[in-house]
This record gives C-alpha cells, structure tokens and sequence, in this order.
C-alpha cells in the first residue's frame, strides 16, 4: 500500500494540475462568451473598448470641454482674472498648493458650503485641481458648482502636479 | 480506528461542503450588481488605477461573468477542481488590489459587492474580509485537491 502511495503520488499530483487548468481555462472561456455575447444583446450595452481619461469624462453633452490646458490656467492666473479652487483634502492643501487657491475639499463639501461656496461670485472665473491625471475630485466639485448656477467653471487636469512641474506660482509651508 | 477515520471523514465533509458554499455566496453575491450596471462596474475598474484604459470596459464585461460562472460552480459542486483555483486567484488578485490602494491612499469604493460609487470603500475592514475569503478559498482549493486525489487513489486500488 505504501509503496503503490508512493509511485502513485507525482501521477495524482499531476492529474489534479492537470485538470485544474483545463477546468480553469474552460471557466475563463465560458465567462468570456457570456460577457461578450450578453454585452452584444443588451440594451445598455458598454463599448468594449473605451479610451478611459479624465479630459474625456469632462467632455459635457453639448460637445464642450471642462479642461483647461496649463497654458491658459497660467495666462489667467498671471492676469489674476482667475480663482484656483483646490477639490484636495486640508492636508495636502496645507502641503502645498497654487498661490491665491481657495481649498474646498470634495469630500467634506458640504461643511464649506457656507463658508466658502456662499461667498463666491456665481459670476467669476474658476478653475478646481486636485492632483493626479485620474483624480475626479476637481472635476466633482466643477459639476456641483455648475450644478448650483457658477457658468465661468474650468478643470485643471493633474492641476497640483502640472503646476509645480511649471514652476508656477505656489504657497509652501516653507514660503 | 475505523472510528477515528469515519469521524475524519465527517469533519472534512462539512469543511468542504462549509467553504464551498460560502464562497459559492460570495462569488454569485458580488457578481449580480456588476451584471447590472457594466457602465457603473467599469468607472469602479477604471478608479483603481491599475489596468490600462482599453482594459477597462472588457474587465467590467468579463468579470461579473467570471464571478457568477464559478460561484455556480462551486453552488452545483462541479469543475471543482478548476472553480476552487480560480476562486483562490481571484481573491488573491483583490487582496493585492486592496492593499495596494490602501497603501496609495485611494479614496475609491471597492465595488466589491455594490457598483454604487459612495458605498463600500476601500478600508482595512475591506482588506480583513478579503483576507477571510481567501483563507477559505485556499482552504477550499486544499480540499478539493484531497478529495480528488484520494478518490483517484482508492479508484486505482
């Protein structure tokens, strides 16, 4: 009995390997089909493939854009015809962020809302950061502020980092 | 002795029959809101970060699929050998994701079991239940390789 456990035991072993990654593959498979095939007879169906950017996701339905390029944030704010709206949190706001910004964290949105969001000009320019090229806090914060009747609203897209990369303008612990 | 490998045998019964399951509940749970809703499934994908962007809507289309076919599995006791593997990649793929985000501090939802964007973040308690599914699903993985092996074996004496 022991001997034949023995003999037996790399034959076994590559039996149940054997069958796990047919069983696995003819998983995948399947899941696959189901997904592609339901996908393509749904009524709400998704496109396969999608180019997934946040300059696309600020693509509004009438064809107009939220983004701003650099250039163009960097041209109002040296006409100080712009008001940076900083979307991070206190901390990293705190850290660091665009001379003159106001912060106004997405996350804590509503305790700004009479200290900040009430004593904005619905009428000025503004444009939200937060940074990273696929932060959507900036661009939360640009649909509630549209949302609430501000019509002069711009993204800065991965803002913090662009900025600084730019050497523009910014407020430090240390400055 | 007889005795000793009956009771063996009993204990192992319920173990395999326990995780598979629970974790037949979790896969087919976590599947059915991602079926539902691909668009909201695929912003939750594509806030993680980690696949590139035309990755994204054939994740969100695959996945769900992939989650019920082998939580069905595990439910009907079939293909045990590949579901339970399956099971223990896939766990251990979202631990992985889970302790990533968390360690880049990510404000994102898991979507683990709901599409829904303000529900569900990524937190340790997030990490911890990972961590208990994968432990079963391992466990499981385990056991049906026991159960295989030993049926082959005593086939073959």
């Amino acid at each position: 009995m022991l001997l034949k456990s023995c003999s037996l035991a790399p034959t076994l072993v590559w039996h149940h390997i054997g069958n796990t990654v047919r069983q696995a593959i003819f998983i995948i498979l399947l899941s696959m089909a189901l997904g592609v095939t339901v996908n393509l007879i749904r009524p709400d169906s998704i496109h396969f493939v999608e180019t997934w950017s946040m300059a696309d996701k600020l693509v509004t339905e009438d064809g107009d854009t939220l983004a701003i390029p650099l250039e163009d944030a960097a041209a109002l704010f040296a006409d100080n015809a712009v008001v940076f709206l900083d979307a991070r949190s206190p901390v990293e706001f705190d850290q660091g962020h665009i001379q003159g910004a106001i912060n106004l964290p997405w996350h804590d949105v509503d305790n700004y809302f009479e200290t900040v969001i009430m004593t904005l000009d619905p009428e000025a320019m503004y444009i939200t950061y937060c940074d990273g090229e696929t932060c959507s806090l900036s661009h939360d914060l640009a649909m509630l502020l549209k949302d609430l009747g501000f019509t002069r609203i711009k993204v800065l897209v991965n803002g913090w980092t662009l900025w600084k990369e730019h050497d523009l303008p910014v407020t430090t612990p240390s400055s | 002795m007889l005795q000793k490998k009956l009771s063996h045998d009993v204990t192992f019964t319920i173990g395999y029959h326990f995780t598979r399951l629970i974790m037949a509940g979790v896969f087919i749970y976590a599947s059915i809101d991602k079926l539902i809703h691909p668009d909201l499934f695929a912003e939750v994908v594509y806030n993680y970060q980690v696949l590139p962007g035309y990755l994204v809507n054939l994740t969100a289309l695959i996945l769900p699929w992939l989650e019920l076919t082998l939580g069905i599995c595990l439910l009907i006791n079939r293909w045990m050998a590949g579901a339970s593997a399956l099971a223990a990649m896939l766990m251990a793929l979202f631990v992985g994701m889970t302790i990533f985000n968390l360690a880049r501090g990510l404000d994102i939802s898991c979507g683990c079991f709901s599409t829904a964007p303000d529900e569900d973040p990524i937190t340790v308690l997030t990490l911890a239940r990972d961590i208990l599914f994968l432990i079963f699903s391992l466990g499981l993985a385990g056991l049906v390789f026991i159960k295989n092996t030993r049926q082959r074996f005593y086939g073959n004496s």
